[in-house]
């Protein structure tokens, strides 16, 4: 029969102190052990028994070092997988080099979550209108997975593969979020279409990152969450406005472009059809923040 | 069964838990202290929040373990005997609360909100307590409670 | 200019100190030893039948002391009338929503209660179901239940005057078709209680009720035990607002039995989703609604057909049905009236009350459909209220309304008049009409709601006044606050009357072993009824003190004062003592006395008129009118309510800060329902039962609100009060609908009126970008 829980399932908790105790564990017991840092994700889904149970929870935030954010100009931002989402919106860093990062992290969910959840975590969840993804893609990150068989590096355009899904094998785990640094002149925005000003899901997410020099678009990177199985870049968007002279004109058609090539749902948050001519809108605006200054 | 240490309010407490259980269950059930509340058990309501190093945390999504070795402060924290906290007075005085069940929650906010901001925005108010849902007030006295707390603490 | 010395005064709550220290207790906060813990199975069918439920392995599992099904009830049903007792603790032969509860399980924690669910097997035979109201009450739709084989749950039929003839002598006659949100109360704290069987025969229950005596009665039927018997003790509570907590639910009946079959306590706590998916919410109505108009916009008739959606059992909807009705005529003069409704059964959760009880859903339709015609008339928002509002009744006169409602005060041209000279009104030509892709529009309402409602049967209520000797006084009633503030104001009621100062009265929370009975915090009547019984058992107490003190000082009672806990000889005022000197001398004097000052409410309204909607709904009418100022995103349909002024004519506010509070949070829960609430249902199953889905305004969505007070002094309420609770929650939502009409040029009938929904309608008329 069914009911509403209350409780978590039985759970027993690892807490590693190094990076290979928890690699060695997750080798061990595979799919029986999952991973989490703020857990503000996984223990809601595990309460409402969403997820599959494990046996074994087990805390990254043991382990010295992952939580740090760094930037430099040649290597860019390093953000740890441990870093919190206050962390990112507050770091000085973001706040002057990658708006569409701070706006993001400072779009999610409450202090409260923000003080716990983590970036790392927003992306292995791979919910499809997960808020740092779109800013991430625009961006160009990339990340650092670690496992048994060493690290390797996933451009965050690979990394998702589905609805909840990521390339992470499961003995491997997240170690690092890499972000480009920002080319000189370039201008990042992402915004979020939700029902009330706080406390939603994106219904649509749209981020966009880009340059232009005397009024062409030297560059430009496009990024659309919760209007498709995975967090997406719209290339086709992106080609009509590459090296072309800036108009309304091209903008429009760029945002239209945008607007065909995601493939939203109907659910209970919203229809196909408001999503699409979301994007429509949202991908204009935030083409014209980058763009018409 | 998992062996965690906790100062909870100033005090040290040496505690055996389950490791599936969160901070709120233990805080409420072997501390006794229940003026944080359960609200929807997932971190959308915030009726659960207190202060885990300065921070203000759902503990209804915060694992007890994951506590370990903290400083937790809850509403039973806040006055001192029977002088009130600012914030708490700030609230008695202009009625920012109905039934109460957001209350403690509001409260720990409001503080940590003033702790980092002595003279915080009306936008930044609202931001500030976003976490914190109330169906009863329609946040108007919540707001006024905020601002009062905000004078008192300015001095 | 009435003087009062507490009345009136911005008091804190009495309970406040407690509640900003984390002291309240609540339902889920009490624990006794020996506790068991009770969880409730369900099944996850909207229409089922039980052919077997077996329980062999739950009660076999290590720490389960008992588990409780149907049977164990004996088939008592229990409803709000005498021939709707349709519904049962536990599902019975069938399960007629989903989730609908069908074992309870008790255990010595939570974790097992837990586990032991999951172990409980239910063979079942899934049946046709049918989830629209409309196609439920059509022939061949599945029947729900077998004592309404046409599934209309409820159903009335008035008639005031000859709608017929005034619509063919009308100028103007429009049809439309509204609908009304799926909402529900949305407080914080999930129904929970503590319940104790004691072997010798009696039972209590730590019971988060905001009407605690529908509990007590319900649960002497249920156990067979006299009242005398029961023990409702109310705890603070997280917030009522209607439905569910002036009922019992699952979890109440099996925490009791299975505290019988154990013989020890326990406690039940639902989860919120729990809540959000099987707790009697507020009905969903379409409402045809056809009024008429002369040429000046006077209205001439209004004829109303509701089909509303009630769920799975009957609950309070006999009630509900009724109220939807019976307001109709009110604020506006209504000549000739006809109201139609059909309340279905469907296998949906179970609808009841909700604050703004039933008028909300009639009073959104007549609001916007009258200020559509006077738009085809080409009368303003202001003229077409004013042209149509009902005097404020003379001193001594009395206005009937046409289904024989009568109003001694009625401040609603006050309360419009207000609004017009306020900012916000008085200059929206001035602000700015568009920034950007955002349009700004004001919008006004003119609503009304009833204060001091009776259900059927017993609706007295009393209150008592100890004066201790050390001259401090306990105020006892049957009252209940919920958070609505109504221990306050009945402190400051009995402070006023008696002469003391508002700090000197200690309140004592409703324990029905202890406390008088009565009806409950519903129909916004406890200021105005518990309020007189309380005015009256303070001056009884009075009385009983100055007669003694009378004969001490041989003066004649009449001759004596209190006021600020100061007791003076009103033509000798130096001839004074402080308050407790005169308890002491009054509790103290010959062989001793006890002074107990007892009241009741001697006045109420005559049972209600369910068949024919003629009498009155209330004791007496709030009045409220409500501008919004909103802006509406014209690409993506978002909405930003920037501001709520609201008028609220309440008789006299008596706990001013109580009363804008109330206003405040039932305008702001009001404008939830108008653009974000809404459950949205998938064959009988919530898609959205949580708070990240069911979207309730927060922090950052709520406007800048102001009350403005209309004082119009009834002389029904105790020091002039009438209803401050649910008046603002009726007036947001045609308030909203209509400022989102000034913004779009778009009249929206549908709750709640979404950005998709806007959206789609600015595209159809050729008013979105693409």
């Amino acid at each position: 029969m069914s009911q509403f829980y209350r409780r978590l399932p039985r759970l027993q908790y690892f807490l590693p102190k190094t990076l290979d105790e928890a690699l060695s564990f997750l080798k061990e017991h595979k799919a029986a052990a999952r991973l989490f840092a703020g857990g503000t994700d996984l223990v809601p889904q595990l309460k409402k028994r969403e997820t599959d149970i494990p046996l074994y929870l087990v805390d990254l935030k043991g382990i010295q070092g992952l939580d740090a954010i760094t930037y430099d100009e040649e290597a860019g931002l390093k953000i740890g997988p441990l870093a919190t989402i206050s962390a990112i919106a507050t770091c000085p860093f973001v706040q002057d080099h990658y708006p569409s990062l701070f706006q993001a992290a400072s779009s999610m969910a409450s202090p409260q979550v923000r003080n716990r959840g983590t970036f790392a975590g927003n992306i292995c969840s791979a919910v499809p209108s997960a808020d740092s993804a779109p800013a991430l893609l625009a961006l160009e990150a990339s990340v650092r997975l670690l496992g048994q068989k060493g690290e390797r590096e996933v451009p965050i355009d690979q990394f998702f593969t589905g609805p909840r899904k990521t390339v992470l094998e499961a003995d491997e785990m997240l170690l690092e979020i890499g972000v480009p640094s920002p080319k000189p002149g370039s201008r990042g925005v992402y915004l979020k279409l939700s029902p009330r000003h706080s406390m939603d899901l994106a219904i649509v997410g749209v981020a966009a990152v880009g340059t232009c020099e005397d009024g062409v678009c030297k560059n430009i990177k496009i990024a659309l969450g919760a209007v498709a199985p995975t967090p997406i870049r719209v290339p086709a968007a992106e080609a009509t406005l590459e090296g072309k002279r800036i108009t309304p004109g091209i903008i429009e058609e760029a945002s239209q472009k945008a607007a065909s090539q995601c493939s939203p749902i109907d659910d209970h948050r919203a229809s196909l059809e408001y999503r699409r001519d979301m994007v429509y809108i949202l991908a204009r605006r935030a083409l014209n923040h980058v763009f018409m200054q | 069964m998992e062996q965690i240490k906790l100062t909870v309010n100033g005090k040290d407490y040496e505690l055996q838990i389950r490791p599936w259980a969160t901070l709120l269950e233990v805080i409420r059930e072997d501390l006794g202290l229940t003026g944080a509340k359960e609200g929807c058990g997932e971190g959308e309501c915030g009726a659960c929040t207190v202060i885990m190093d300065g921070k203000a945390v759902n503990s209804c999504i915060v694992l007890a373990v994951e506590a370990n070795g903290r400083q937790i402060t809850t509403i039973e924290g806040l006055a001192e005997g029977d002088k009130l906290h600012p914030v708490q007075e700030a609230f008695l005085e202009k009625g920012g609360m109905q039934c109460g069940f957001c209350t403690p929650g509001m409260i720990l906010s409001t503080k940590v909100l003033l702790d980092g901001n002595k003279n915080p925005t009306d936008e930044e108010i609202r931001k500030g307590l976003e976490g914190n849902f109330c169906r009863c007030t329609g946040y108007t006295k919540i707001f006024e409670s905020v601002k009062a707390a905000a004078q008192k603490v300015r001095g | 200019m009435k003087e009062y010395t507490v009345i009136g005064q911005r008091v804190p709550r009495i309970d406040g100190r407690q509640k900003v220290m984390g002291q309240a207790k609540y339902a889920a906060d009490y624990s006794l030893p020996g506790m068991l813990f009770c969880k409730v199975a369900r099944l996850p069918v909207a229409h089922a039948r039980i052919l077997n439920i077996d329980t062999s392995k739950a009660e076999r599992l290590p720490g389960v002391k008992a588990v409780v099904t149907a049977k164990d009830f004996n088939g008592w049903t229990w409803g709000f009338m005498a021939n709707t007792r349709d519904e049962p603790p536990l599902a019975m032969d069938k399960v007629r929503y989903y989730m609908e509860a069908v074992a309870g399980v008790a255990a010595i924690d939570e974790d097992i209660a837990e586990e032991a669910c999951d172990l409980i097997k239910v063979d079942y035979e899934e049946l046709p179901a049918v989830f629209d109201p409309e196609e439920a009450i059509q022939e061949g739709a599945p029947v729900v239940h077998d004592y309404r084989p046409n599934n209309v749950s409820v159903e009335y039929h008035w008639n005031f005057g000859d709608v017929e003839k005034a619509f063919a002598e009308s100028h103007l006659v429009r049809e439309d078709r509204f609908r009304t949100s799926r909402a529900t109360k949305g407080y914080l704290e999930p129904p929970a209680s503590l319940a104790w069987y004691d072997p010798a025969g009696s039972i209590t229950v730590w019971a988060a009720k905001q009407s605690p005596y529908f509990h007590y009665r319900h649960l002497a039927a249920c156990f067979e035990l006299p009242l005398s018997k029961i023990r409702v003790i109310q705890p603070f509570i997280g917030g009522g607002f209607g439905g569910t907590k002036n009922d019992s639910v699952a979890g109440d009946f099996c925490a009791v039995m299975l505290s019988k079959m154990t013989g020890k306590p326990v406690k039940f706590i639902y989860a919120q989703e729990e809540e959000l998916t099987v707790s009697k919410r507020r009905h969903s109505m379409i409402v045809y609604n056809k009024m008429g108009m002369s040429k000046d916009g006077l209205i001439t008739a209004i004829q109303s057909r509701v089909i509303a959606d009630g769920g799975g059992y009957t609950a309070v909807s006999p009630l509900t049905m009724y109220l939807t009705g019976c307001c109709t005529p009110l604020p506006y003069k209504l000549p000739h009236y006809k109201y139609d409704c059909y309340r279905a059964f469907t296998n949906n959760p179970i609808c009841a009350a909700m604050r703004g009880h039933g008028v909300t859903h009639t009073r959104f339709a007549c609001e916007i459909q009258m200020e559509m015609m006077a738009e085809e008339l080409g009368i303003d928002p202001v003229e077409i209220r004013m042209r149509n509002a009902i005097d404020n009744p003379k001193t001594g006169e009395i206005y009937r309304t046409i289904n024989d409602m009568t109003l001694k005060t009625c401040g609603i041209k006050e309360a419009i008049q207000t609004l017009v000279r306020d900012p916000l009104w008085a200059q929206k030509d001035k602000a700015p009409k568009q920034d950007g892709s955002v349009s700004y529009g004001v919008g006004m309402s003119a609503t009304s709601y009833l204060g001091g409602a009776r259900q059927l049967g017993h609706q007295s209520c009393a209150a008592t006044v100890r004066i201790c000797e050390d001259g401090t006084v306990n105020l006892i009633t049957g009252a209940t606050d919920c958070g609505q503030g109504s221990d306050t104001v009945l402190a400051m009621i009995a402070a006023e009357e008696l002469g003391v100062r508002y700090q000197d009265i200690d309140f004592k929370m409703v324990d029905s072993a202890y406390t008088p009975v009565d009806p409950g915090s519903y129909g916004s009547r406890v200021t105005v009824l518990a309020g007189q019984a309380v005015q009256t058992a303070a001056a009884d107490a009075k009385k009983q003190l100055l007669d003694i003190l009378g004969r001490e000082w041989k003066v004649s009672p009449g001759e004596i004062e209190i006021k600020n806990a100061e007791v003076y000889h009103k033509s000798n005022p130096s001839r004074r003592i402080p308050f407790d000197k005169l308890a002491k001398i009054a509790c103290y004097s010959g062989s001793g006395a006890v002074i107990i000052g007892k009241g009741y409410s001697g006045y109420g309204i005559e049972p209600l008129g369910f068949e024919n909607g003629r009498g009155n709904a209330g004791t007496s009418f709030s009045f409220t009118a409500q501008t919004t100022r909103a802006g509406v995103d014209m690409e993506t349909g978002h909405v930003t309510i920037s501001d709520f002024v609201i008028a609220h004519d309440c008789g006299r506010p008596l706990n001013p800060i109580g009363a804008e509070s109330q206003n405040e949070g039932g305008a702001v829960q009001g404008m939830g329902q108008a653009i974000y609430e809404d459950f949205i249902m998938d064959r009988g199953k919530t898609l959205n039962p949580t708070f990240l889905d069911y979207k309730m305004p927060r922090s950052t969505d709520v406007p800048n609100i102001k009350v403005i007070d209309i004082i119009t002094d009834d002389p029904d309420g105790p020091f002039g009060a009438k209803e401050a609770s649910e008046g603002s929650h009726v007036s947001a939502p045609p308030s909203v609908v209509a400022a989102i009409h000034d913004a779009t040029g778009i009249w929206f009938k549908e709750q709640p009126v979404t950005a998709a929904k806007i959206v789609a309608a600015l595209k159809e008329k050729g008013k979105w970008p693409r």
